[in-house]
Protein backbone atom coordinates (compact mmCIF):
# COMPACT_ATOMS: atom_id res chain seq x y z
CA UNK A 1 0.00 0.00 0.00
CA UNK A 2 1.10 3.37 -0.27
CA UNK A 3 0.70 5.96 2.20
CA UNK A 4 1.31 9.85 1.68
CA UNK A 5 0.40 12.04 4.49
CA UNK A 6 0.67 15.56 5.13
CA UNK A 7 3.25 15.82 2.04
CA UNK A 8 4.47 19.52 1.03
CA UNK A 9 6.68 19.53 -2.24
CA UNK A 10 8.30 22.41 -4.31
CA UNK A 11 10.05 23.10 -6.74
CA UNK A 12 12.20 25.89 -6.10
CA UNK A 13 9.54 28.62 -5.25
CA UNK A 14 6.81 26.99 -6.86
CA UNK A 15 4.69 25.24 -4.59
CA UNK A 16 3.19 21.70 -6.02
CA UNK A 17 1.66 19.75 -3.01
CA UNK A 18 0.99 21.48 0.19
CA UNK A 19 -0.06 19.29 3.40
CA UNK A 20 -1.54 16.40 0.86
CA UNK A 21 -2.60 13.03 2.30
CA UNK A 22 -4.10 10.10 -0.03
CA UNK A 23 -3.95 6.21 -0.03
CA UNK A 24 -3.26 3.88 -2.98
CA UNK A 25 -4.39 0.35 -2.04
CA UNK A 26 -2.67 -2.72 -3.81
CA UNK A 27 -4.82 -4.47 -6.67
CA UNK A 28 -6.29 -1.68 -7.89
CA UNK A 29 -5.71 0.48 -11.36
CA UNK A 30 -5.60 3.93 -10.33
CA UNK A 31 -6.44 6.89 -12.53
CA UNK A 32 -4.49 9.94 -11.26
CA UNK A 33 -6.41 12.79 -13.57
CA UNK A 34 -5.78 16.61 -12.81
CA UNK A 35 -5.67 19.83 -14.84
CA UNK A 36 -1.66 20.72 -16.28
CA UNK A 37 0.80 21.64 -13.65
CA UNK A 38 -1.33 20.19 -10.55
CA UNK A 39 2.03 17.65 -9.91
CA UNK A 40 0.95 14.01 -11.57
CA UNK A 41 4.55 13.62 -12.78
CA UNK A 42 6.05 14.66 -9.36
CA UNK A 43 3.65 13.10 -7.38
CA UNK A 44 4.85 9.94 -9.42
CA UNK A 45 8.68 10.69 -9.27
CA UNK A 46 8.02 11.40 -5.46
CA UNK A 47 6.24 7.98 -5.00
CA UNK A 48 9.08 6.15 -6.98
CA UNK A 49 11.94 8.14 -4.96
CA UNK A 50 13.48 10.17 -7.81
CA UNK A 51 11.94 13.48 -5.92
CA UNK A 52 11.97 13.98 -1.92
CA UNK A 53 9.36 15.60 -0.48
CA UNK A 54 9.95 18.90 1.80
CA UNK A 55 7.65 17.89 4.21
CA UNK A 56 5.57 15.11 5.30
CA UNK A 57 6.08 11.17 4.21
CA UNK A 58 6.03 8.66 1.54
CA UNK A 59 5.41 5.19 2.34
CA UNK A 60 5.33 2.30 -0.09
CA UNK A 61 4.81 -0.98 1.76
CA UNK A 62 6.73 0.42 4.64
CA UNK A 63 9.74 1.82 2.54
CA UNK A 64 10.75 5.34 2.06
CA UNK A 65 11.05 5.70 -1.91
CA UNK A 66 13.60 8.65 -1.36
CA UNK A 67 16.01 6.00 0.10
CA UNK A 68 16.04 4.40 -2.93
CA UNK A 69 16.66 1.14 -1.61
CA UNK A 70 17.25 -1.98 -3.85
CA UNK A 71 14.27 -4.27 -1.77
CA UNK A 72 12.19 -1.11 -2.27
CA UNK A 73 13.43 -0.84 -6.28
CA UNK A 74 13.08 -4.07 -7.33
CA UNK A 75 9.36 -3.80 -6.68
CA UNK A 76 8.41 -0.49 -8.70
CA UNK A 77 8.59 0.50 -12.04
CA UNK A 78 8.38 4.11 -13.65
CA UNK A 79 7.09 4.32 -17.46
CA UNK A 80 7.66 8.20 -18.38
CA UNK A 81 6.04 10.12 -20.80
CA UNK A 82 8.42 10.64 -22.94
CA UNK A 83 9.84 7.70 -23.63
CA UNK A 84 14.00 6.84 -23.41
CA UNK A 85 15.45 6.33 -26.55
CA UNK A 86 18.12 3.57 -26.08
CA UNK A 87 20.74 2.67 -28.56
CA UNK A 88 19.43 -0.89 -28.31
CA UNK A 89 16.97 -3.10 -28.99
CA UNK A 90 14.61 -3.88 -26.39
CA UNK A 91 14.93 -7.32 -26.13
CA UNK A 92 18.50 -6.46 -25.42
CA UNK A 93 17.44 -3.60 -22.97
CA UNK A 94 14.78 -5.98 -20.99
CA UNK A 95 17.90 -8.55 -20.66
CA UNK A 96 20.08 -6.41 -19.10
CA UNK A 97 17.84 -4.75 -16.39
CA UNK A 98 15.59 -7.61 -16.03
CA UNK A 99 18.17 -9.73 -13.89
CA UNK A 100 17.60 -7.15 -11.33
CA UNK A 101 14.10 -7.87 -10.92
CA UNK A 102 13.03 -10.82 -8.87
CA UNK A 103 9.92 -11.65 -11.02
CA UNK A 104 10.95 -10.44 -14.32
CA UNK A 105 9.89 -13.07 -17.14
CA UNK A 106 11.69 -12.76 -20.39
CA UNK A 107 9.35 -15.41 -22.00
CA UNK A 108 6.07 -12.81 -21.16
CA UNK A 109 8.76 -9.90 -22.54
CA UNK A 110 8.48 -11.72 -26.07
CA UNK A 111 4.64 -12.50 -25.52
CA UNK A 112 3.72 -8.95 -24.57
CA UNK A 113 6.02 -7.44 -28.13
CA UNK A 114 4.21 -9.61 -29.92
CA UNK A 115 0.30 -9.27 -28.64
CA UNK A 116 1.38 -5.50 -29.23
CA UNK A 117 2.90 -5.74 -32.35
CA UNK A 118 6.03 -4.22 -32.16
CA UNK A 119 8.96 -5.23 -34.38
CA UNK A 120 11.41 -7.39 -31.96
CA UNK A 121 14.42 -6.74 -34.27
CA UNK A 122 14.77 -2.86 -34.32
CA UNK A 123 16.19 -1.02 -31.84
CA UNK A 124 14.66 1.90 -29.13
CA UNK A 125 15.18 4.68 -31.53
CA UNK A 126 14.86 2.89 -34.84
CA UNK A 127 10.97 2.89 -33.63
CA UNK A 128 8.41 5.27 -34.15
CA UNK A 129 7.07 7.29 -30.82
CA UNK A 130 4.03 4.63 -30.60
CA UNK A 131 5.57 1.47 -31.40
CA UNK A 132 8.85 2.93 -28.66
CA UNK A 133 6.00 3.35 -26.25
CA UNK A 134 4.95 0.06 -26.61
CA UNK A 135 8.23 -1.47 -26.58
CA UNK A 136 8.46 0.31 -22.84
CA UNK A 137 5.29 -1.09 -21.79
CA UNK A 138 6.40 -4.62 -23.23
CA UNK A 139 9.59 -4.36 -20.89
CA UNK A 140 7.55 -2.54 -17.91
CA UNK A 141 4.83 -5.27 -17.60
CA UNK A 142 7.66 -8.11 -17.97
CA UNK A 143 9.20 -6.87 -15.00
CA UNK A 144 6.10 -7.94 -12.58
CA UNK A 145 6.70 -5.36 -10.34
CA UNK A 146 4.23 -4.78 -7.83
CA UNK A 147 3.65 -1.00 -8.69
CA UNK A 148 3.77 0.32 -11.93
CA UNK A 149 3.39 3.63 -12.81
CA UNK A 150 2.14 5.02 -16.00
CA UNK A 151 2.43 8.83 -16.81
CA UNK A 152 0.23 9.60 -20.02
CA UNK A 153 0.89 6.09 -21.38
CA UNK A 154 -1.48 6.72 -24.21
CA UNK A 155 -0.23 9.63 -25.42
CA UNK A 156 0.93 8.79 -29.20
CA UNK A 157 -0.50 5.54 -29.38
CA UNK A 158 -2.67 5.00 -32.54
CA UNK A 159 -6.57 4.24 -31.83
CA UNK A 160 -5.87 0.14 -32.07
CA UNK A 161 -2.67 0.88 -30.34
CA UNK A 162 -5.07 1.88 -27.23
CA UNK A 163 -7.23 -0.79 -27.51
CA UNK A 164 -4.13 -3.25 -27.39
CA UNK A 165 -2.41 -1.12 -24.26
CA UNK A 166 -5.80 -1.75 -22.76
CA UNK A 167 -6.04 -5.10 -23.27
CA UNK A 168 -2.53 -6.18 -22.06
CA UNK A 169 -2.83 -3.89 -18.90
CA UNK A 170 -6.41 -5.62 -18.09
CA UNK A 171 -4.27 -8.47 -18.83
CA UNK A 172 -1.60 -8.55 -16.66
CA UNK A 173 -2.78 -6.71 -13.88
CA UNK A 174 -2.65 -8.89 -10.86
CA UNK A 175 -4.47 -8.91 -7.58
CA UNK A 176 -1.17 -8.04 -6.28
CA UNK A 177 -0.09 -5.55 -8.39
CA UNK A 178 -0.95 -1.72 -8.77
CA UNK A 179 -0.87 0.28 -11.55
CA UNK A 180 -0.88 4.08 -11.19
CA UNK A 181 -2.16 5.56 -14.64
CA UNK A 182 -1.64 9.59 -14.69
CA UNK A 183 -3.33 10.42 -17.82
CA UNK A 184 -4.99 13.46 -19.76
CA UNK A 185 -6.65 11.33 -22.11
CA UNK A 186 -9.21 9.58 -19.80
CA UNK A 187 -11.52 8.55 -22.76
CA UNK A 188 -8.67 5.82 -23.34
CA UNK A 189 -8.58 4.06 -20.19
CA UNK A 190 -12.00 4.63 -19.26
CA UNK A 191 -12.93 1.00 -18.62
CA UNK A 192 -9.74 0.22 -17.22
CA UNK A 193 -9.11 2.32 -14.07
CA UNK A 194 -10.90 2.17 -10.98
CA UNK A 195 -10.74 4.00 -8.27
CA UNK A 196 -10.26 7.62 -9.77
CA UNK A 197 -7.85 10.04 -7.61
CA UNK A 198 -8.32 13.73 -8.88
CA UNK A 199 -5.33 16.22 -7.92
CA UNK A 200 -5.93 19.94 -7.96
CA UNK A 201 -2.89 22.64 -6.93
CA UNK A 202 -2.62 21.50 -3.07
CA UNK A 203 -5.58 19.26 -2.69
CA UNK A 204 -6.88 16.08 -3.32
CA UNK A 205 -10.30 16.26 -4.76
CA UNK A 206 -11.47 13.08 -5.35
CA UNK A 207 -10.37 9.49 -4.42
CA UNK A 208 -12.46 6.98 -4.63
CA UNK A 209 -13.78 3.53 -6.33
CA UNK A 210 -16.68 4.25 -9.18
CA UNK A 211 -18.94 2.06 -6.38
CA UNK A 212 -18.37 4.76 -4.13
CA UNK A 213 -18.53 7.60 -6.86
CA UNK A 214 -21.82 6.03 -8.25
CA UNK A 215 -23.15 5.63 -4.33
CA UNK A 216 -23.29 9.34 -4.00
CA UNK A 217 -23.34 10.60 -7.44
CA UNK A 218 -25.94 10.26 -10.39
CA UNK A 219 -24.94 10.17 -13.93
CA UNK A 220 -27.96 11.66 -15.74
CA UNK A 221 -28.35 11.11 -19.38
CA UNK A 222 -31.28 12.85 -20.80
CA UNK A 223 -33.05 15.18 -23.06
CA UNK A 224 -32.86 18.45 -20.87
CA UNK A 225 -30.09 20.27 -18.62
CA UNK A 226 -31.35 20.12 -14.94
CA UNK A 227 -31.09 23.13 -12.60
CA UNK A 228 -29.34 21.39 -9.88
CA UNK A 229 -26.65 19.46 -11.56
CA UNK A 230 -23.57 19.81 -10.64
CA UNK A 231 -22.10 19.81 -14.01
CA UNK A 232 -24.19 19.74 -17.59
CA UNK A 233 -22.30 18.98 -20.80
CA UNK A 234 -24.30 18.78 -23.88
CA UNK A 235 -24.05 15.60 -26.06
CA UNK A 236 -25.18 14.10 -29.22
CA UNK A 237 -28.86 13.56 -28.75
CA UNK A 238 -29.22 15.19 -24.81
CA UNK A 239 -27.00 16.03 -21.74
CA UNK A 240 -25.53 14.35 -19.51
CA UNK A 241 -26.34 15.67 -16.09
CA UNK A 242 -23.50 15.20 -13.13
CA UNK A 243 -25.45 15.51 -9.82
CA UNK A 244 -25.76 14.20 -6.10
CA UNK A 245 -27.63 10.72 -6.16
CA UNK A 246 -30.36 11.30 -3.55
CA UNK A 247 -32.24 8.90 -4.73
CA UNK A 248 -29.60 5.90 -4.57
CA UNK A 249 -30.11 5.25 -7.88
CA UNK A 250 -27.42 3.40 -10.80
CA UNK A 251 -25.47 4.97 -13.09
CA UNK A 252 -22.63 4.76 -15.07
CA UNK A 253 -19.64 6.77 -14.67
CA UNK A 254 -18.92 9.15 -17.49
CA UNK A 255 -15.08 9.98 -16.48
CA UNK A 256 -14.68 13.40 -18.17
CA UNK A 257 -17.77 14.91 -16.62
CA UNK A 258 -16.80 13.97 -13.54
CA UNK A 259 -13.74 15.52 -13.87
CA UNK A 260 -15.48 19.02 -14.90
CA UNK A 261 -17.83 18.89 -12.37
CA UNK A 262 -15.16 17.89 -9.25
CA UNK A 263 -13.40 20.93 -10.78
CA UNK A 264 -16.30 23.10 -10.71
CA UNK A 265 -17.52 22.24 -7.49
CA UNK A 266 -14.86 21.44 -5.53
CA UNK A 267 -15.31 22.10 -2.18
CA UNK A 268 -18.74 20.50 -2.53
CA UNK A 269 -17.76 17.26 -4.09
CA UNK A 270 -14.79 16.80 -1.66
CA UNK A 271 -17.04 17.17 1.15
CA UNK A 272 -19.93 14.72 -0.13
CA UNK A 273 -17.30 12.21 -1.04
CA UNK A 274 -15.92 12.02 2.44
CA UNK B 1 18.03 -8.68 1.86
CA UNK B 2 21.02 -6.51 2.53
CA UNK B 3 20.05 -3.24 1.22
CA UNK B 4 23.94 -1.34 1.38
CA UNK B 5 25.87 -4.19 -0.36
CA UNK B 6 25.19 -7.74 -1.47
CA UNK B 7 27.75 -9.41 -4.46
CA UNK B 8 25.47 -10.78 -6.20
CA UNK B 9 23.61 -7.60 -7.12
CA UNK B 10 27.34 -5.75 -7.14
CA UNK B 11 27.72 -8.47 -9.91
CA UNK B 12 24.65 -7.56 -11.91
CA UNK B 13 25.47 -3.71 -11.64
CA UNK B 14 28.77 -4.73 -12.52
CA UNK B 15 27.51 -7.18 -15.87
CA UNK B 16 25.26 -4.14 -16.71
CA UNK B 17 27.73 -1.06 -17.02
CA UNK B 18 30.19 -3.48 -18.39
CA UNK B 19 27.70 -4.30 -20.92
CA UNK B 20 27.38 -0.33 -21.47
CA UNK B 21 31.06 0.10 -21.75
CA UNK B 22 32.17 -0.63 -25.06
CA UNK B 23 29.41 0.94 -27.37
CA UNK B 24 29.59 4.09 -25.02
CA UNK B 25 33.94 4.48 -25.24
CA UNK B 26 35.15 2.40 -28.00
CA UNK B 27 35.26 5.23 -30.53
CA UNK B 28 36.76 8.26 -27.98
CA UNK B 29 39.40 5.13 -27.28
CA UNK B 30 39.99 4.20 -30.65
CA UNK B 31 40.27 8.01 -31.60
CA UNK B 32 42.99 8.61 -29.04
CA UNK B 33 44.83 4.90 -30.08
CA UNK B 34 44.92 6.55 -33.51
CA UNK B 35 47.17 9.58 -32.83
CA UNK B 36 50.19 7.92 -32.21
CA UNK B 37 49.26 5.51 -35.95
CA UNK B 38 48.95 8.74 -37.49
CA UNK B 39 52.09 10.31 -36.15
CA UNK B 40 54.40 7.07 -37.25
CA UNK B 41 52.22 7.15 -40.78
CA UNK B 42 53.13 10.75 -41.23
CA UNK B 43 56.70 10.48 -39.87
CA UNK B 44 57.33 7.33 -42.25
CA UNK B 45 55.72 9.10 -45.31
CA UNK B 46 57.96 12.07 -45.30
CA UNK B 47 61.24 11.98 -47.21
CA UNK B 48 64.03 10.20 -44.87
CA UNK B 49 67.26 12.02 -44.53
CA UNK B 50 69.64 12.58 -41.56
CA UNK B 51 67.55 15.30 -40.31
CA UNK B 52 64.42 12.82 -40.29
CA UNK B 53 62.88 12.41 -36.29
CA UNK B 54 63.37 9.45 -34.29
CA UNK B 55 61.02 8.63 -31.51
CA UNK B 56 62.96 7.37 -28.66
CA UNK B 57 60.80 4.84 -25.95
CA UNK B 58 60.41 7.87 -23.56
CA UNK B 59 59.25 10.28 -25.82
CA UNK B 60 56.11 7.38 -26.62
CA UNK B 61 55.58 7.04 -23.34
CA UNK B 62 55.08 10.68 -22.31
CA UNK B 63 52.34 10.68 -25.24
CA UNK B 64 50.82 7.40 -23.72
CA UNK B 65 50.96 8.94 -20.37
CA UNK B 66 49.47 12.47 -21.70
CA UNK B 67 46.51 10.74 -23.84
CA UNK B 68 45.75 8.15 -21.16
CA UNK B 69 45.45 11.14 -19.18
CA UNK B 70 42.85 12.65 -21.75
CA UNK B 71 41.22 9.24 -21.47
CA UNK B 72 40.05 9.39 -17.62
CA UNK B 73 39.08 13.35 -18.04
CA UNK B 74 36.36 11.58 -20.87
CA UNK B 75 35.97 8.35 -19.46
CA UNK B 76 33.10 9.13 -16.94
CA UNK B 77 31.17 11.66 -19.35
CA UNK B 78 31.25 8.89 -21.83
CA UNK B 79 30.19 6.04 -19.66
CA UNK B 80 27.87 7.29 -17.95
CA UNK B 81 26.73 10.65 -19.63
CA UNK B 82 22.97 10.27 -18.94
CA UNK B 83 23.16 9.07 -15.38
CA UNK B 84 21.73 12.68 -13.70
CA UNK B 85 19.61 13.39 -16.89
CA UNK B 86 15.85 13.99 -16.02
CA UNK B 87 14.55 12.00 -18.52
CA UNK B 88 17.54 9.39 -19.39
CA UNK B 89 18.77 9.00 -16.32
CA UNK B 90 15.62 7.86 -14.67
CA UNK B 91 16.26 4.09 -15.29
CA UNK B 92 19.90 4.35 -14.04
CA UNK B 93 18.32 5.72 -10.73
CA UNK B 94 15.60 3.52 -10.80
CA UNK B 95 18.26 0.23 -11.05
CA UNK B 96 17.72 -2.11 -8.33
CA UNK B 97 20.93 -1.69 -6.65
CA UNK B 98 22.79 -0.26 -3.70
CA UNK B 99 23.90 3.50 -4.15
CA UNK B 100 27.31 1.96 -2.88
CA UNK B 101 27.22 -0.63 -5.97
CA UNK B 102 26.34 2.35 -8.26
CA UNK B 103 29.26 4.00 -7.06
CA UNK B 104 31.89 1.19 -6.62
CA UNK B 105 30.77 0.17 -10.36
CA UNK B 106 31.51 3.36 -11.75
CA UNK B 107 34.71 3.94 -9.82
CA UNK B 108 35.17 0.47 -11.45
CA UNK B 109 35.09 1.53 -14.74
CA UNK B 110 36.05 5.07 -14.43
CA UNK B 111 39.48 4.35 -12.75
CA UNK B 112 40.42 0.83 -13.55
CA UNK B 113 39.14 -0.88 -16.44
CA UNK B 114 38.92 2.78 -18.88
CA UNK B 115 42.77 3.41 -18.09
CA UNK B 116 44.15 -0.10 -18.39
CA UNK B 117 42.33 -0.99 -21.82
CA UNK B 118 43.90 2.44 -22.94
CA UNK B 119 47.32 1.84 -21.76
CA UNK B 120 47.15 -1.79 -22.64
CA UNK B 121 46.03 -1.19 -25.86
CA UNK B 122 47.71 1.61 -27.00
CA UNK B 123 51.46 -0.16 -25.73
CA UNK B 124 50.57 -3.06 -27.86
CA UNK B 125 50.06 -0.61 -30.97
CA UNK B 126 53.27 1.26 -29.84
CA UNK B 127 54.77 -2.47 -30.00
CA UNK B 128 53.30 -3.08 -33.29
CA UNK B 129 54.61 0.10 -34.65
CA UNK B 130 58.33 -0.12 -33.21
CA UNK B 131 58.51 -3.86 -34.93
CA UNK B 132 58.10 -2.22 -38.36
CA UNK B 133 60.96 -0.22 -40.25
CA UNK B 134 59.78 3.02 -39.41
CA UNK B 135 60.69 5.82 -37.14
CA UNK B 136 59.58 4.65 -33.24
CA UNK B 137 63.02 3.01 -31.56
CA UNK B 138 62.89 0.62 -29.50
CA UNK B 139 59.65 -0.44 -27.44
CA UNK B 140 57.58 1.77 -24.85
CA UNK B 141 56.08 -1.76 -22.91
CA UNK B 142 59.80 -2.15 -21.87
CA UNK B 143 60.33 0.92 -19.89
CA UNK B 144 56.77 1.92 -18.98
CA UNK B 145 56.23 0.22 -15.79
CA UNK B 146 60.15 1.55 -14.66
CA UNK B 147 59.74 4.88 -13.54
CA UNK B 148 63.10 4.95 -12.05
CA UNK B 149 64.62 4.22 -15.76
CA UNK B 150 62.44 6.03 -17.03
CA UNK B 151 63.39 8.73 -14.95
CA UNK B 152 66.92 8.24 -15.72
CA UNK B 153 66.77 8.23 -19.38
CA UNK B 154 65.03 11.27 -19.50
CA UNK B 155 67.61 13.18 -17.57
CA UNK B 156 70.24 11.49 -19.39
CA UNK B 157 68.53 12.16 -22.81
CA UNK B 158 67.97 16.12 -22.01
CA UNK B 159 71.55 16.49 -20.50
CA UNK B 160 69.85 17.11 -17.12
CA UNK B 161 72.45 18.01 -14.50
CA UNK B 162 71.11 20.95 -12.39
CA UNK B 163 71.73 19.26 -9.48
CA UNK B 164 72.25 15.79 -8.79
CA UNK B 165 70.50 15.62 -5.45
CA UNK B 166 66.92 15.52 -6.23
CA UNK B 167 67.82 12.19 -8.56
CA UNK B 168 69.33 11.00 -5.90
CA UNK B 169 66.53 11.51 -3.82
CA UNK B 170 63.89 10.36 -6.12
CA UNK B 171 65.70 7.39 -5.81
CA UNK B 172 65.42 7.28 -2.48
CA UNK B 173 61.88 6.67 -2.86
CA UNK B 174 60.11 3.08 -2.86
CA UNK B 175 59.00 1.51 -5.88
CA UNK B 176 55.48 1.41 -3.92
CA UNK B 177 55.12 4.88 -3.10
CA UNK B 178 56.09 5.80 -6.60
CA UNK B 179 52.93 3.09 -7.32
CA UNK B 180 50.86 4.58 -5.01
CA UNK B 181 51.48 8.23 -5.67
CA UNK B 182 50.79 7.35 -9.70
CA UNK B 183 47.74 5.03 -8.79
CA UNK B 184 46.71 8.38 -6.85
CA UNK B 185 47.05 10.98 -9.57
CA UNK B 186 44.86 8.85 -11.71
CA UNK B 187 42.12 7.73 -8.99
CA UNK B 188 42.56 12.26 -8.54
CA UNK B 189 41.49 13.16 -12.00
CA UNK B 190 39.34 10.41 -12.74
CA UNK B 191 37.40 11.20 -9.25
CA UNK B 192 37.28 15.16 -10.15
CA UNK B 193 36.20 14.42 -13.40
CA UNK B 194 33.71 11.93 -12.31
CA UNK B 195 32.12 14.39 -9.93
CA UNK B 196 31.85 16.89 -12.59
CA UNK B 197 29.93 14.21 -14.90
CA UNK B 198 27.22 13.89 -11.82
CA UNK B 199 26.75 18.07 -10.93
CA UNK B 200 26.66 19.10 -14.91
CA UNK B 201 23.75 18.21 -16.95
CA UNK B 202 25.66 19.23 -20.78
CA UNK B 203 29.50 19.91 -21.50
CA UNK B 204 30.31 18.09 -18.29
CA UNK B 205 34.28 17.63 -19.05
CA UNK B 206 34.22 21.08 -20.91
CA UNK B 207 32.67 23.01 -17.39
CA UNK B 208 35.05 20.73 -15.08
CA UNK B 209 38.30 21.88 -16.96
CA UNK B 210 37.17 25.35 -17.14
CA UNK B 211 36.53 25.29 -13.21
CA UNK B 212 40.08 23.64 -13.05
CA UNK B 213 41.84 26.46 -15.31
CA UNK B 214 39.63 29.10 -13.03
CA UNK B 215 40.60 27.64 -9.92
CA UNK B 216 44.18 26.76 -10.80
CA UNK B 217 44.88 30.35 -12.07
CA UNK B 218 43.64 31.48 -8.39
CA UNK B 219 45.61 29.40 -6.87
CA UNK B 220 48.82 30.56 -8.60
CA UNK B 221 48.13 34.35 -8.07
CA UNK B 222 47.79 33.38 -4.46
CA UNK B 223 51.16 31.26 -4.09
CA UNK B 224 53.28 34.00 -6.22
CA UNK B 225 52.03 37.05 -3.95
CA UNK B 226 52.42 34.87 -1.15
CA UNK B 227 56.19 34.57 -2.44
CA UNK B 228 56.82 38.35 -3.24
CA UNK B 229 55.89 39.65 0.01
CA UNK B 230 57.61 36.69 2.27
CA UNK B 231 60.41 37.47 -0.50
CA UNK B 232 61.49 33.63 -0.49
CA UNK B 233 62.09 33.83 -4.23
CA UNK B 234 64.95 36.73 -3.49
CA UNK B 235 66.81 35.23 -0.56
CA UNK B 236 70.34 34.06 -0.84
CA UNK B 237 69.93 30.52 -1.04
CA UNK B 238 73.84 29.47 0.39
CA UNK B 239 72.76 25.49 -0.45
CA UNK B 240 70.72 25.68 -4.04
CA UNK B 241 70.97 21.91 -4.30
CA UNK B 242 69.35 21.55 -0.46
CA UNK B 243 66.76 23.82 -1.13
CA UNK B 244 65.78 22.34 -4.33
CA UNK B 245 65.68 18.82 -2.78
CA UNK B 246 64.06 20.55 0.16
CA UNK B 247 60.99 22.37 -2.36
CA UNK B 248 60.60 19.15 -4.38
CA UNK B 249 60.31 17.09 -0.69
CA UNK B 250 57.67 20.01 -0.21
CA UNK B 251 55.77 19.76 -3.67
CA UNK B 252 55.85 16.05 -2.98
CA UNK B 253 54.53 15.82 -0.07
CA UNK B 254 51.31 18.53 -0.41
CA UNK B 255 50.80 16.82 -3.82
CA UNK B 256 50.35 13.64 -2.01
CA UNK B 257 48.13 15.00 0.42
CA UNK B 258 46.24 17.31 -1.74
CA UNK B 259 45.83 13.68 -4.25
CA UNK B 260 44.31 11.81 -1.08
CA UNK B 261 41.90 15.15 0.23
CA UNK B 262 40.73 15.99 -3.27
CA UNK B 263 40.18 12.25 -4.16
CA UNK B 264 38.16 11.81 -0.96
CA UNK B 265 36.23 14.76 -1.28
CA UNK B 266 35.37 14.47 -4.92
CA UNK B 267 34.18 10.33 -4.24
CA UNK B 268 32.20 11.33 -1.32
CA UNK B 269 30.37 14.10 -3.87
CA UNK B 270 30.08 11.43 -6.00
CA UNK B 271 28.29 8.97 -3.91
CA UNK B 272 26.37 11.49 -2.61
CA UNK B 273 25.08 12.77 -5.74
CA UNK B 274 24.18 9.36 -6.97
CA UNK B 275 21.96 9.17 -3.63
CA UNK B 276 20.11 12.43 -3.74
CA UNK B 277 20.13 12.79 -7.34
CA UNK B 278 16.48 14.69 -8.24
CA UNK B 279 14.76 13.80 -11.69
Amino acid sequence: MIKINNLDFAYNNTQVFKNISLEFQKGNIYGLLGENGVGKTTLLKIICGLQKPQNGSVSVDGFTPSKRLPEFLQNVFLLPEEVITEDTTPERFIQKIGVFYPRYDFALFNQLMGELEVDLSKKFNELSHGQKKKAWLACALSLQTDYLFLDEPTNGLDIPSKALFRQVISQHCSDESTIIISTHQVKDVENLIDPIVILDRDDVLLNASFAEITEKIYFEYGPERLQNAYYTEMLPGGYINVMPNTEHEESNVNIEALFNAVMKNKETIKNLMK
Amino acid sequence: MNNTFNINRFGKILKHDGLNFFPNIILALAIIWAIPVIVFLFTSLMPSDETTQLYDPFSRIDIISTLSTIVLIIAPARLYKTCNDPRKGIVYAMLPASTLEKFLSMVFYCVIVTPIIYIVGALAIDTILALLNGPYEGFAVSYYFDTFAKINAVFERDNITIDESWILYYKSLSPTFMIVLSALGTLTISSIFMFGNMIFKRHKTGKMIGILIIMFIIFMIVLINYAVHTEVLTHNIEDKAEFVKYTIFLIMNAIFYAEIIVSALMLFGVYRKIKTQKY
